[in-house]
């Protein structure tokens, strides 16, 4: 279909069909209101809507809620801690799992590898998705997929204690 | 390996909880307006108007475009593939560069939908499948103790890193091509390090160590 044919708002349609992915994306990087994140995405995707490549605008989408979500982590450091938990790192963010080990092993990965693992095993991005979402060539993905599993499976097999609470501070990526 | 991943994807959090109507937020969404050509503010057309002249002097002093690549070195792949007979054109052209192992052939591959593609993927894509291919012929080689097929396995794949695999500049982009003088088939890795991977992968393999090439055989056939 040519996009001269179609007019701005139905070009839009199938890109905000992405809008709970980029929830969900903001949610497990540990976003503090990541419906907010996504509606934000949204917007600008919409006016952004020509740079956006059609038939794949989700490594778009996850780029600027990447962007967004640094920008928030930012506001969140200059703001006094509500909770003591916010107390931490900076440089931190929560990571909701539903497996205490898999979240230990996670923490042990550095985090381009845990980025890498994330939005193939948790966002459902193909390889090459996954590639555009990073900013890296295809093949310099599958080199740093491949070793991030080695080393995921490693740190899984090395995590013997599960670790408590299931909310686990984890380092931004 | 495949076990660990199955468990980090049933590791997955619930989805986030929605609690805006989608409808209302994509009608407030299109109310706004869009960044468009024809709203851009006078002076940044005319910035534009200059930025086209000096480009087009460029041009026009160098001689040509390539030329004009050239001079700026490595830039984001302005030629995209658009169809997937212009796909398969490169990929079987790449293939006259390159070289497989004894007995394997060239796998069938299609344009991938979906992604925005430089001209320059179909040859990396063609690189990765004979580095592949290689990469478990030496495997097996060393498992089977075939000295030989050993020594062509590192020289066809000390041949490819030296003349297929290019590294891009710290902090490029996904759809970054090299300099015009970079001739495909190549594999642009990103800098983050794959290449020296490679390097200790492939010494490994020399010293008569298949650990690390088999695993990249199993991962990436």
């Amino acid at each position: 279909m040519s996009t001269q044919s179609v007019t701005p708002e139905e070009r839009f349609r199938p890109v905000f069909a992405h809008l709970q992915a980029v929830a969900n994306y903001a949610h497990r990087r540990g976003s503090l209101d990541p419906e907010g994140i996504a509606a934000e995405v949204m917007t600008i995707a919409w006016r952004k809507l020509d740079a956006i490549p059609p038939e794949n605008p989700r490594p778009w989408l996850f780029v600027t809620a990447r962007n967004l979500l640094l920008a928030e982590r930012r506001r969140a450091r200059r703001q006094p801690p509500l909770q003591p938990e916010s107390a931490g790192d900076p440089g931190l963010e929560a990571v909701e799992s539903g497996d205490t080990v898999v979240t230990a092993a996670l923490l042990e990965l550095g985090p381009l590898d845990r980025e890498a693992l994330l939005l193939v095993a948790w966002d459902d991005l193909s390889p090459a998705q996954a590639a555009a979402a990073l900013g890296v060539s295809p093949v310099a993905f599958r080199v740093r997929l491949f070793r991030a599993r080695r080393r995921f499976q490693r740190a899984l097999e090395a995590t013997a204690t599960p670790v408590t609470p299931d909310v686990i501070r984890m380092r931004s990526t | 390996m495949n076990q660990s991943m199955e468990r980090l994807r049933r590791a997955r959090p619930a989805p986030a909880p929605l609690t805006h109507d989608p409808d209302e937020l994509f009608a407030a969404i299109i109310a706004e307006p869009r960044d468009t050509a024809t709203r851009r503010r006078p002076a940044h057309r005319r910035a534009v108007l200059v930025a086209v002249s000096i480009g087009t002097a460029i041009v026009l002093t160098a001689g040509s475009a390539y030329a004009f690549t050239n001079l700026f070195g490595w830039h984001d792949a302005a030629s995209l593939v658009k169809t997937n007979r212009q796909w398969q054109k490169l990929y079987v052209a790449a293939q006259s560069d390159l070289t497989l192992p004894p007995g394997v052939s060239w796998p069938e591959r299609t344009f991938p939908p979906n992604t925005v593609t430089s001209t320059y993927e179909p040859g990396g894509m063609a690189v990765g499948i004979a580095q592949t291919s290689w990469e478990c012929y030496w495997a097996h080689a060393i498992h089977t103790g075939d000295v030989s097929a050993q020594q062509r396995a590192h020289v066809a794949l000390t041949d490819l890193l030296a003349n297929h695999v290019v590294v891009a500049p710290p902090g490029s982009s996904e759809n970054v091509a090299p300099p015009a003088s970079v001739k495909p088939p190549v594999e642009v890795l990103a800098s983050d390090g794959g290449l020296v991977y490679m390097k200790r992968m492939y010494a490994r393999a020399a010293a008569g160590d298949p650990t690390m090439i088999a695993e990249s055989c199993r991962a990436n056939s």
